[in-house]
């Protein structure tokens, strides 16, 4: 008998899966973020932008990020987010520079009782991994596709009503504790796909858009007649599974729930593509999808290291023209 | 036979024993670069918390692919001379050092060479503008407050009082460079300037300064320069019974000016002054550990005043701090690059932190070099030959009051 199944028998309460654990490594990016040497915790709200340029096939060709932290309660902090940077700056409003190593973006500093702290980063390609939402080319049409599904355990039981109602309707209040179940029959484990409810709007070719993909009641991949696109994509808190229709069974409404929870972890991590340093803070995060041209590469101060492959190329030709006018006065003296 | 093989068993495992125990290491030289004949302090400040941290990283050594190495620490006396100065990175990177840790004399000239090099220079003392810049000069680190901290901080601390103040500053490299960054903290807030004015260094009375400031209806005095041109401003005004409040950057905490001084303490008492943060966040038990072990070394620093009750006055190993931490942080960057190729040390120093001597991180990253930030300039104030960090700024009112009786 598995212990999950000996505490239904014996107890009747089984835990839910709880809202706050990721079902994924990525995202965050790279770990996510961490504090260190704080005295007193900050409590902290993060807001992401990212920025996502993509080609007429719906390539990524540039990624960027802007992470604005508002950070309350005053002592020092000492926040490191996470991320697969290659080029970071202060972005406007912030009241101090982010510092930058490989893999992360740092903050420190003393915080008087309120700081905000922007920085906009340039990201590696290979971050394009963890986006919500990939465009794809098909001959004249562009296909949106919610990439955030995942496979996920579960389990199913009868079960009493009334705590599972209250953990929907705290999940609608914005709370993101896990509930429990009073299960009153045997618990099967089976695994569920669960995705990331996206609101995708703005338009593509000129054409508007406002669908949702995925979630427990919308299609993950949705194709429009094909031109650039300007997208913006959230992740919605799981709106579908939140309120009941009345009458529900109890083994349907802990379905409900658990997907509900596990949606939400899904959503979550959405909202939390660079992480935020105060792991009960509040994160957002809006994604653009805008088609465009590749990114010139950041100037740096760095001397730059190795072979001009263009100036290479020009001498090999400047060579082969000269040998071939020279062998041509020679051939002629 | 039988009488033998224990013996042999015990040739082996000794010879075994002391081929561990024994491997020589290598040394890696860390090089001092600070005024020792012109200011013996300073440049004994920076020498005793650099050979602390070396002292400490050899307990262990610093393992770099299968081999350990230790610091050696020498110094190189640049007088506060630039010209002596650049000699001496030159002299230092001939002799292969692997890092310079250097008061700041002289760097606009004297990183050039240790770059070719890729010798790291960090820098604990100097603290002007344009030392620092993480994109043209990749292998110039500071740990100390720097000018601009020091004067926006000052602005942001001063502005709303709604004081007038004088703005004097003396024609040192150390009160030009100061005398630019009070302009620019001041630039929006001329309203609050009542005078500007540079002063000679080495002038011994400042009284025609100081009238003039009074003139100008100034109700602050904000001086920037020597310790002898703070004690010379604070004699002028007070012999002339002008109860001004004076502040200045950290050269006001230098023991010469209590010294200066000592004849008239109440002359001291209320001077604040702008300086990098001596504690972290948890309290003052790392940097008095810290201190302890210095002084158990190298003795304590004695200001030579004593407080009314007669006891004597030591001065907390701010600079030795710095020198202490960055020499941690290079044996840091030596394991990270697990080279000890200079270049490969200088690009790690971006890449690692280590805790400091207070007990804060201290590091430095790809976009800043600067190991003191903004936000670590706390404020502090002199009352019977010690101070203590003012009550009225939101950082220094968290900071505790570190010991200074000896």
């Amino acid at each position: 008998m598995t212990s999950l199944a000996a505490l239904a028998v014996a107890a009747h309460l089984v835990s839910l899966p709880s809202p706050l654990t990721p079902l994924s490594a990525s995202p965050p990016l790279a770990g996510g973020a961490h504090t260190s040497g704080e005295g007193t915790p900050h409590r902290i709200a993060a807001d992401v932008e990212v920025g996502v340029t993509v080609d007429t096939n719906g390539t990524l060709v540039g990624l960027r990020a802007l992470q604005r932290l508002d950070v309350r309660r005053i002592g020092d902090y000492t926040f490191t987010i996470g991320a697969p940077v290659t080029r970071v700056l202060a972005a406007r409003g912030s009241q101090s520079a982010p510092g930058q190593r490989t893999g992360a973006i740092l903050w420190a500093g003393f915080n008087p009782g309120r700081r905000v702290l922007a920085a906009s980063a340039e990201l590696d390609p290979s971050a394009g991994a963890a986006l919500p939402l990939r465009i794809e080319r098909d001959g004249d049409r562009v296909i949106l596709r919610n990439t955030t599904a995942i496979t996920a355990p579960a389990f199913t039981a009868d079960a009493q009503s009334k705590e599972l109602l209250s953990t929907l309707a705290a999940f609608r209040n914005g709370s993101l504790l896990g509930g429990r179940a009073n299960v009153t029959s045997k618990v099967t484990r089976t695994r569920i796909s669960v995705s990331a409810p996206l609101s995708v709007t703005g338009s593509i070719g000129g054409r508007r858009v406002d669908v949702v993909l995925g979630g427990a009641a919308s299609p993950l991949t949705r194709s429009f007649p094909a031109g650039a696109v300007r997208l913006t994509v959230r992740a919605l808190r799981a709106p579908e599974l939140l309120s009941p229709p009345p009458g529900e069974s109890g083994r349907a409404l802990l379905a409900r729930t658990i997907r509900a929870s596990l949606e939400l972890a899904r959503v979550r991590q959405y909202d939390t593509f660079l992480g935020n340093p105060d792991p009960a803070g509040a994160s957002t995060t809006t994604y653009r999808y805008v088609t465009g041209v590749r990114a010139t590469a950041p100037s740096t101060a760095h001397r730059k290291q190795g072979r001009d492959w263009l100036a290479t190329a020009l001498w090999i030709a400047g060579a082969i023209v000269a040998a071939g006018v020279g062998a041509v006065v020679w051939s002629r003296s | 036979v039988s009488r033998a093989l224990p013996l042999l068993v015990s040739v082996v495992l000794l010879a075994g024993c002391g081929g561990a125990s024994s491997t020589p290491r290598a040394s890696l030289l860390v090089i001092v670069n600070a005024p020792f004949s012109k200011t013996p302090s300073l440049g004994r400040a920076i020498e005793d918390g650099s050979r602390l941290a070396a002292g400490e990283v050899n307990a262990a050594g610093i393992r770099v692919g299968d081999r350990r190495y230790d610091l050696r620490i020498a110094t190189m006396d640049s007088a506060l001379s630039p010209a002596r100065a650049v000699a001496d990175v030159r002299r230092a990177v001939g002799r292969h050092a692997v890092a310079i840790v250097d008061e700041g004399t002289g760097v606009d000239a004297s990183w050039q060479i240790a770059e070719r090099a890729g010798v790291p220079i960090g820098v604990v003392f100097e603290g002007s503008e344009n030392i620092v810049d993480p994109a043209k000069r990749r292998n110039v680190f500071r740990i100390a407050p720097t000018d601009h901290g020091i004067a926006f901080r000052l602005a942001e601390y001063l502005v709303p009082k709604g004081l007038k103040l004088a703005l004097i500053h003396d024609d040192s490299d150390y009160g030009t460079a100061g005398g630019q960054a009070l302009a620019g903290a001041f630039s929006r807030n001329r309203s609050a300037v009542a005078i500007d004015l540079t002063v000679p260094a080495d002038a011994l009375d400042l009284g025609p300064q100081m009238l003039r400031a009074r003139r100008a209806r100034a109700t602050g005095v904000l001086v920037w320069g020597r310790p002898a041109t703070i004690a010379a401003a604070i004699t002028a005004a007070r012999t002339a019974g002008w109860q001004v409040p004076f502040f200045t950057p950290p050269t006001g905490a230098d023991p010469f000016v209590r010294q200066q001084l000592a004849d008239h303490p109440s002359w001291v008492d209320g001077l604040t002054f702008a300086s990098g943060r001596l504690t972290a966040e948890v309290g003052t038990g790392p940097f008095q550990a810290f201190e302890r072990r210095l002084e158990s070394e190298y003795g304590v620093e004695r200001v030579g005043v004593k407080t009314r009750s007669g006891r004597d006055v030591i001065q907390p190993p701010e600079t030795a701090m710095y020198a202490y931490d960055f020499v941690n942080l290079v044996a840091a960057a030596i394991a990270k690059a697990d080279s000890t190729e200079p270049a490969k040390i200088t690009a790690a120093l971006e890449q690692v932190s280590v805790a400091g001597a207070n007990g804060d991180s201290r590091g430095f990253n790809e976009n800043n070099h600067e190991g003191v930030i903004d936000d670590d300039v706390y404020f502090a104030r002199f009352h019977d030959m010690t101070y203590s960090p003012v009550k009225d700024d939101p950082l220094s009112r968290t900071l505790p009051v570190v010991t200074q009786l000896g």
